[in-house]
């Protein structure tokens, strides 16, 4: 039967393949002409020089690359972009993992929870980011009149350099909280009630059982949000578009956010070009790991099912 | 099988009917030239559009003149990308700060065959505006709508802290002065606001900033905008003096939007469009007048503004378009224009006009403040390459807003930073 399946036949009949190319063709037209018509026209572009109307499109090679990696705004923004994913995806796995055991067990209204911390995840980015922006206002949001409450100096959260960041981090971990949480959530239910009562039986307590079971078992739903969080977070733009443009000082100019300037304020579609594939290259590589890590993943007990 | 396909040729044929029923349905019954006019404006300024539109299409039945609003951020990227795509619009508006850009792109028609045969009296309009008009020569744009800034001032606030409010500070001194009187400790009111992020584009720092250069005598670019102009003992006082508002006399607040209209700022310098939009929504009273300069300098402001342009399409549509154009930009349309929206005169005819005067006198005293000041307003350089020049000139600006920078590393960066720009065309 398995057999069966999945050895290919090497014959169709005419009106098959017929019916395959009718049902086929119109996803595959629209994959053609909105992926991959501009991805191999911005690889062109990346090697041209190209500042839109009235400008000559010029091919440079690999000038581009070579002015990206000059610029010292690139490199801010590659650090920007790296502190932010390492930020995010760190304390949000934390985050996520806290709160999804804290709702693994005995809680009342569980369900009620659930969807507290998942609202966020539902959230449009716009939205929230906006809002957010109100709740960090150094004179009368929030956030600053809680802190003041509570005895505490309040930065000026988004126009201070250094923690600009900080809060679109923290925004971030929010957003994402509830995908985590979810996530962790049913890993959890995943792992048996008798690896914690063999914890128990050989003397072991809470931490033990979190230690030894829990957490290697866990591992892979780790990889899984971990790598997503990555990918997830290099790519970010709108959260910080709407909440700092980048500012102060490029404190929070991610790669996405350098990109849109170069590409739709200054017009430089060439070099705008050679950073959004910058920005492929560091996605794919995240990818490549997630492929291996995953594929080689022998602390679970699911083995090759996350293959 | 055949007859299968005979079936779905037929679905297929009756969709693409209908579709082609329902788009040329308008157009059969009437012989009418649609012509697309893109604006970003809302408010007022939208209504004004809409309100001659519609008079012009009244006027002439066989040409329905349609308005379309394309977001600020987005006018400029969809006009390149419709012009690439070989479907422009008809006619379009742009703020001054693009039309280097648009200029040099090739895509738009030229007027002067037309002013020539109407007889419009160029000259009337202003001459710093048409450089934004003009390129090698031709005419390919006209002014539409004009701005400049001003110094904005909350009245309760002056009499708060014992000011008189009809005497707003007219020097740099005075405005230290006064801002630090009205500023409070606890940081809940700054006597003065100064726009200090660079967020987007950097322009709005950067056009905010020129108007003290200009004062103090020096300039943004210079040699017929070939390089940086304000590296200089006259630039450093000007950035000297606007860093010691934040970091000396702390009387402005770093990265504060909007303060003023929240009554959390005493002063503010901005464009004659905000008066009509806190005098329905801010609680006190405010005042208008010129940009305080020093003693030693001389009166300047920063002018903005909109152009009106065609593109190039065919003749009849050009025709149309530019006959539409030449209309709203007459003195008699421009006039109303000016009062519906608040937009200060691009002809000299409007201005001098005693009905608009009169107008303005009885109906909004303070916009007469930016009308008089027009003529120590400044034009930013019409060059393609002004977009980057603003945003590396914000940048180290903006260090040193932040005391990350002394007045002079800020002023000799950016020169560099600006330089590279200009030499690498």
């Amino acid at each position: 039967m398995k057999e069966r399946r999945i050895k290919a036949r090497n014959r169709y009949r005419w009106d098959e393949i017929r019916t395959a190319i009718i049902c086929l063709a119109p996803a595959a037209a629209i994959f053609a002409v909105f992926n991959v018509v501009p991805t191999v026209w911005s690889l062109v572009l990346s090697l041209s020089d190209w500042d839109w109307l009235g400008t000559a499109r010029r091919f440079v090679g690999l000038a581009q690359y070579g002015a990206l990696l000059r610029s010292p705004e690139f490199w801010n923004s590659l650090r920007v972009t790296v502190l932010y994913t390492t930020g995010v995806t760190v304390l949000g796995l934390v985050a996520g993992l806290t709160v999804a055991l804290c709702l693994s067990g005995n809680v009342r209204a569980r369900a009620f929870w659930r969807s507290v911390y998942f609202t966020p995840a539902v959230t449009a980015t716009v939205a929230a980011g906006v809002v957010w922006v109100y709740l960090f206002d150094p004179a009368g949001g929030l956030v600053n009149l809680w802190l003041r409450r509570m005895g505490l100096p309040g930065p000026a959260w988004l126009t201070d350099p250094s923690w600009a960041l900080v809060a679109i981090i923290m925004v971030s971990v929010w957003k994402r909280l509830g995908l985590n949480t979810v996530i962790y959530l049913a890993g959890l239910q995943s792992i048996p009630d008798e690896y914690y009562e063999a914890v128990s039986v050989d003397g072991g307590g809470v931490w033990a059982g979190f230690a030894h079971v829990t957490w290697p078992l866990l591992a892979p739903t780790t990889w899984l949000l971990a790598i997503m969080s990555v990918i997830d977070s290099f790519q970010v733009f709108d959260l910080v578009y709407v909440m700092t443009s980048g500012g102060p000082m490029g404190a929070t100019e991610v790669m996405g956010l350098y990109l849109y300037r170069q590409a739709f304020r200054l017009f430089h579609m060439g070099y705008a070009s050679a950073v959004g594939w910058t920005i492929f290259i560091f996605v794919f590589l995240a990818t490549l790991l997630q492929w291996r890590v995953s594929g080689a993943g022998g602390a679970s007990i699911y083995g090759a099912s996350t293959r | 099988m055949s007859r299968k396909w005979g079936k779905g040729l037929l679905v297929l044929g009756a969709i693409l009917f209908g579709m082609s029923m329902v788009i040329s349905a308008p157009v059969l019954g009437k012989e009418q030239l649609v012509l697309e006019f893109w604006h970003y404006w809302d408010g007022n300024n939208a209504k004004a559009a809409e309100t001659f539109a519609a008079r012009y299409n009244q006027l002439h039945p066989d040409v329905k003149v349609k308005p379309v609003f394309v977001s600020t951020g987005e006018l400029l990227p969809k006009i390149q990308a419709a012009v690439l795509a070989g479907k422009p619009p008809a006619l379009a508006i742009a703020d001054i700060a693009w039309m280097g850009r648009l200029l040099r792109s090739g895509a738009l028609a030229p007027l002067d065959a037309y002013l020539k045969e109407r007889k419009v009296n160029v000259d009337d309009f202003y001459p710093s505006l048409l450089e934004y008009s003009q390129y090698k020569g031709q005419m390919l744009a006209l002014p539409l709508t004009t701005n400049n800034l001003a110094l904005f001032y909350n009245k309760d606030l002056f009499r708060a802290a014992g000011l008189d409010p009809e005497r707003p500070p007219k020097t740099w001194d005075e405005l230290v002065e006064y801002a630090t009187r009205m500023t409070k400790k606890d940081g809940s009111v700054y006597g003065f606001e100064m726009y200090s992020q660079v967020d987007e584009t950097g322009e709005g720092l950067t056009w905010n900033l020129q108007p003290y250069l200009w004062q103090a005598g020096a300039d943004f670019l210079t040699d017929n905008y070939t390089r940086p102009g304000f590296n200089n003992e006259r630039g450093e006082k000007a950035l000297e003096f606007v860093v010691d508002l934040f970091q000396k006399h702390r009387v402005a607040g770093l990265a504060r939007k909007d303060s003023f209209g929240k009554g959390q700022a005493a002063m503010v310098v901005n464009g004659p469009w905000m008066v009509g939009i806190w005098k329905d929504s801010v609680p006190f009273e405010f005042g208008c007048a010129p940009i305080p300069y020093p003693e030693w300098g001389k009166p300047a402001t920063n002018m903005g503004g909109e152009q009106i342009f065609i593109f190039k399409g065919d003749e009849k549509r050009e025709k149309a378009a530019t006959d539409f154009v030449l209309w709203l930009t007459d003195t008699a349309n421009m006039i109303e224009w000016d009062k519906m929206t608040g937009a200060l005169p691009v002809r000299a005819s409007v201005a001098k006009d005693p009905g608009y005067r009169q107008w303005l006198q009885g109906v909004e005293p303070r916009l007469l403040v930016f009308v008089d000041q027009q003529r120590y307003a400044h034009a930013r350089p019409p060059i393609p390459e002004y977009a980057d020049c603003s945003l590396a000139f914000a940048k180290e600006m903006e260090k040193a807003y932040y005391g990350r920078q002394s007045v002079k590393e800020a002023l000799a960066n950016a020169e560099k930073a600006l330089l590279a720009i200009l030499q690498k065309k």
